[in-house]
């Protein structure tokens, strides 16, 4: 057995050896391969260049009756050239973004939300904002003193940035303008007139000359799109013209002497559709939607806010800037302190990313938030088709709760929020009672600890300046807006309890805006800016512009006969009663009362890293909490007026001390901070328990001491 | 019983530094959550917070084993107040607290190995363990558990009650803490009730003692 073994047992071993080179082998040649198949990682500090985009196909440019305008020279229609066969145009404007409060009419709805019964709309298009601070007339009154902005008026004013769709193409009563049946209901129809500033009367306007204002879908789909043309078309009243505008310097289009534009052959193809690198469709950038919403860019050392004249609405309103570029790098304005501020404007810019990618449209099956009807599925197959989608874009993009934002309030929270990104659970491992403060405190609350820009403070159409327009001041920054050298210093958000996703209430951090306004309470609404201006001038002309009453400039002037910024105050009880005596005889306005309105703009940009995020407890809960850091109002609040706060009657305003400041104790009064808020009677009961008991001690102490006998 | 035998026994002395040891800490870093900016002794908020936590537990571990242990070695009949207790003990023990202790009278009940307490002290420490400390344990692990059962939280009202609950328990606890380190001092001596806290009895070895033989009755 033994001489039988020994030849096996070496065979085994030659056996396994063999195995053992072919396994190694093997091990060898996979090893091999992996490191063949692998994709190189990116350099630390690159980021993964993104895929290559699909692009859209070339397309014709379409006038009116469908033909290509290269043949007929008329204005683009983004009906025919949009939609038509490929995009469901009228299903992309029935949508909040172009209608803005007009499929909203309904005073019911208006009601459910809180909203004021002289407002037509939840929308920027029908609801009264003390920045503007105009209403758009109601369809059918009768009065002339009745009507305030109509609805050319309004395409004027705010149609730049409201780009067309419902509102430029269809009626109060919902009846397309320019089609058969489209006719005014009375002379003061607000579809159809507009109040001609030098005899104050209410005139007919002329849709025939003016024309209609598509969906300009090129302002937010085209690179190169202008809006510095399409303001000038708007506001001119060329309303017709004014998508061919946007891409004027596309190189698509040249504006021609009698006030069209025509074709440059060169950007289209033979077959007559554009080059696809002229036009360029795409997703919306950066850039686009900085054009209207606020100063935006990838990566900028220069923050010029202003554009064509327009101050971008989220910058003046919040302050944000959406940039990616660090503050320490800024060169333009100038930023008081940017040295040890070498971090970006915004993390998420930094991060390269862009609005659609939280604002997206609903119904994007690559972005979508699947909702949930079942209430256990973590993913619906076949929800949508990338087919649907490509007909039906849905254009009531996703987004937050952004007081005082009130239009289409179905939608408000449908974007991505902060933790569908971030897992704040896993990166806040300082945090004791983590789920406590994410209830309680929106993300922005620490991460946006201040605000290095400018912003509105006040805009006050209770007093007029010489302009005609309102007093506006400015927060954080010293000097004028428009002033490279101004110190732009900055500001710290005041905090006010808004609604979160499921409704419970939390604590965010907000830019503060007064307005002060006159309040008709005989017809229970805002008095108009027009009667605001009857009161206080006695004439306008295009030469010469307003021209102050002789009472005003006695009561609100110097010598100079001028009212600067400083002197146009109610800082007495007589000015105010000056005013309303006024406003009593020039506008009939028998019972006018100047209001204070305090609106919070939430902030959700200008986000702070973790960095320089706030992290230190004592900020919120020591006693002097930044929950309750006063922000300065205007110095020159009236006193002893109503002050308005979302909608009532509430004291936010605290005059002590000097200057006026915010008070947000009466909002915040639900919350309880530990180690800043109080409850009266229990810090009365329990001092006084202790100093008993102490001075218990010393009294019986000092006897049995000095008593001799204990 | 034996002659030698402690006023307080070893367990009941451990027992009583370890729960003094830990109120003194939750009142103190009580005081540095309830006044993070000016009392900040451990540095941070979320540091006084997390050891206010760990304290209150060992409090709570502590109250627990007490509480057998005066179950198991026949000792809870010294909380116990009688109806007298309530009236005439207590006008008596007070008034010597008020008056007595002046004048140099003796004190009306001397503590014994069946009778440690006297009736003021039965009173207050019957309201102090059994509805104080409960009521202090309750809305501090409600308020602990904010986090593990936010719905039970809510349901007892959240940070807006629970706070100001709590802390109307600690200024309790901080008033009690004073009054009985101060009544501390009223023994023989002034060291001689520390003492015997320490060692066992109020009077060094050799002394006097007011230890009574159990077969005796107050």
């Amino acid at each position: 057995m033994t001489g039988e073994a020994r030849p096996r047992r070496r065979e085994r071993r030659h056996n396994k050896a063999g195995t053992a080179w072919v396994l190694w082998t093997l091990v060898a040649v996979c090893w091999a391969a992996t490191l063949f198949a692998q994709t190189p990682d990116p350099r630390p500090g690159q980021s993964t260049p993104p895929p290559p985009k699909i692009k859209h196909p070339a397309i014709a440019l379409k006038d009116a009756a469908g033909g290509n305008v290269l043949d007929s020279g008329k204005p683009i229609s983004t009906r025919q050239t949009c939609g038509g066969d490929c995009h469901d145009y009228d299903f992309i404007t029935d949508s909040f973004h172009f209608q803005q409060g007009k499929n909203e009419m309904n005073p019911e709805l208006l009601k459910s939300h809180g909203i004021a019964s002289f407002n037509s709309s939840p929308g920027m298009f029908g609801k009264f904002s003390i920045i503007p601070n105009r209403q758009l007339t109601h369809a059918g009154i009768t009065d002339p003193s009745d009507a305030d902005m109509s609805q050319p008026e309004w395409l004027l004013k705010c149609g730049v940035c409201h780009t067309g769709g419902g509102i430029s193409e269809v009626d109060l009563r919902g009846r397309k303008f320019l089609s058969a049946d489209a006719k005014p209901e009375g002379p003061l129809d607000p579809s159809y007139t507009i109040r001609d500033r030098e005899s104050g009367q209410v005139v007919p306007w002329d849709w025939e000359k003016s024309g209609t204002a598509e969906a300009d879908c090129f302002i937010c789909h085209v690179p190169k799109a202008s809006r510095g043309a399409r303001r000038e078309e708007m506001t001119a009243g060329n309303f017709r013209w004014a998508n061919n505008a946007t891409l004027a310097e596309s190189g698509i289009v040249t504006k021609d002497e009698k006030g069209g534009f025509t074709y440059d052959r060169a950007a289209f193809n033979p077959d007559g559709t554009v080059k696809t690198e002229v036009l360029n469709l795409s997703d919306p950038t950066l850039e686009n939607c900085a054009k209207c919403h606020g100063f935006t860019a990838r990566d900028t050392t220069t923050i010029q806010p202003i554009q064509h004249a327009d101050i971008m609405r989220g910058t003046e309103k919040a302050g944000w800037i959406y940039n990616g570029a660090k503050i320490s790098d800024t060169q333009t304005p100038h930023i008081v302190g940017k040295e040890t501020m070498n971090f970006p404007w915004d993390a998420h810019a930094a991060k390269d990313l862009v609005c659609i990618d939280c604002h997206f449209s609903p119904n994007n099956p690559g972005r979508m938030i699947q909702e949930d009807t079942a209430k256990n599925l973590a993913y619906k197959p076949g929800q949508n088709d990338i087919a649907v989608y490509l007909k039906r874009p849905d254009h009531n993009f996703a987004r937050g709760n952004i007081p005082p934002e009130t239009v289409n309030m179905t939608r408000h929270n449908t974007m991505r929020g902060c933790e569908e990104c971030h897992d704040a659970e896993k990166s806040h491992a300082f945090l004791p009672y983590k789920s406590l403060h994410f209830k309680a405190l929106a993300c922005q609350t620490c991460h946006i600890p201040a605000v290095h820009f400018w912003a509105y403070r006040s805009d006050e159409w209770g007093f007029l300046m010489d302009t005609g327009t309102s007093r506006i001041t400015f927060r954080g920054i010293e000097g004028n807006i428009v002033d490279p050298d101004a110190k732009v210093t900055g500001f710290h958000p005041a905090y006010v309890p808004t609604l979160a996703k499921d409704g419970h209430l939390e604590i965010r951090p907000t830019n503060l805006i007064t307005g002060v306004y006159w309040f008709d309470k005989g017809k229970g609404r805002p008095v108009f800016t027009w009667q605001v201006q009857q009161a206080f001038f006695e004439s306008w002309s295009k030469d010469v512009g307003w021209t102050y009453r002789p009472e005003v400039v006695k009561a609100f002037g110097d010598q100079d006969g001028i009212i600067d910024l400083p002197q146009g105050v109610y800082n007495t009880p007589e000015k105010i009663e000056l005013v309303k005596g006024l406003l009593k005889k020039y506008a009939g306005i028998p019972d006018a009362e100047l209001r204070i309105e305090v609106v919070p703009w939430a902030m959700s940009h200008s986000i702070a890293g973790k960095e320089q995020a706030t992290k230190d407890c004592t900020a919120c809960h020591g006693k002097h909490s930044i929950l309750h850091r006063p922000l300065d109002l205007d110095d020159a609040l009236p006193k002893g007026v109503p002050v308005i706060y979302g909608g009532k009657n509430v004291n936010v305003v605290n005059y002590k001390g000097g200057a006026p400041t915010f008070d947000n104790r009466p909002l915040l009064s639900s919350f309880y901070i530990i180690g800043n808020s109080r409850a009266t009677w229990i810090e009365w009961l329990g001092w006084l328990s202790v100093i008993g008991a102490l001075l218990f001690v010393l009294v019986h102490g000092a006897i049995r001491l000095f008593g001799g006998k204990s | 019983m034996s002659a030698k035998e402690p006023l307080y026994t070893l367990h009941e002395r451990i027992w009583h530094w370890l729960q003094a040891a830990a109120m003194i800490l939750l009142v103190l870093t009580g005081f540095a959550i309830h006044y993070p900016d000016r009392f900040g002794i451990l540095g941070s908020m979320a540091r006084a917070v997390s050891w206010h936590s760990w304290i209150g537990f060992a409090l709570i571990l502590n109250a627990f084993l007490g509480l057998f242990y005066h179950l198991t070695a026949d000792k809870y009949h010294h909380y116990l107040p009688k109806m007298d207790d309530f009236t005439g003990g207590a006008i008596r023990q007070a008034r010597y607290y008020l008056y007595g202790i002046f004048k140099g009278e003796p004190h009306p009940y001397e503590a014994d190995l069946r009778h440690k307490l006297n009736p003021l002290q039965k009173v207050t420490y019957l309201a102090l363990l059994n509805i104080l400390l409960p009521y202090q344990i309750v809305t501090g692990v409600l308020m602990w558990g904010a986090n593990r059962w936010p719905v039970l939280f809510e349901k007892a009202g959240g940070l807006r009650v629970l706070g100001p609950a709590h802390t109307l328990g600690a200024y309790l606890f901080a008033a009690f803490l004073i009054g009985h380190i101060y009544l501390a001092t009223t023994g023989h001596t002034p060291w001689s009730l520390f003492r015997a806290m320490i060692t066992g009895n109020e009077f060094p070895e050799g002394t006097e003692r007011h230890d009574k033989p159990e077969t005796e009755t107050a």
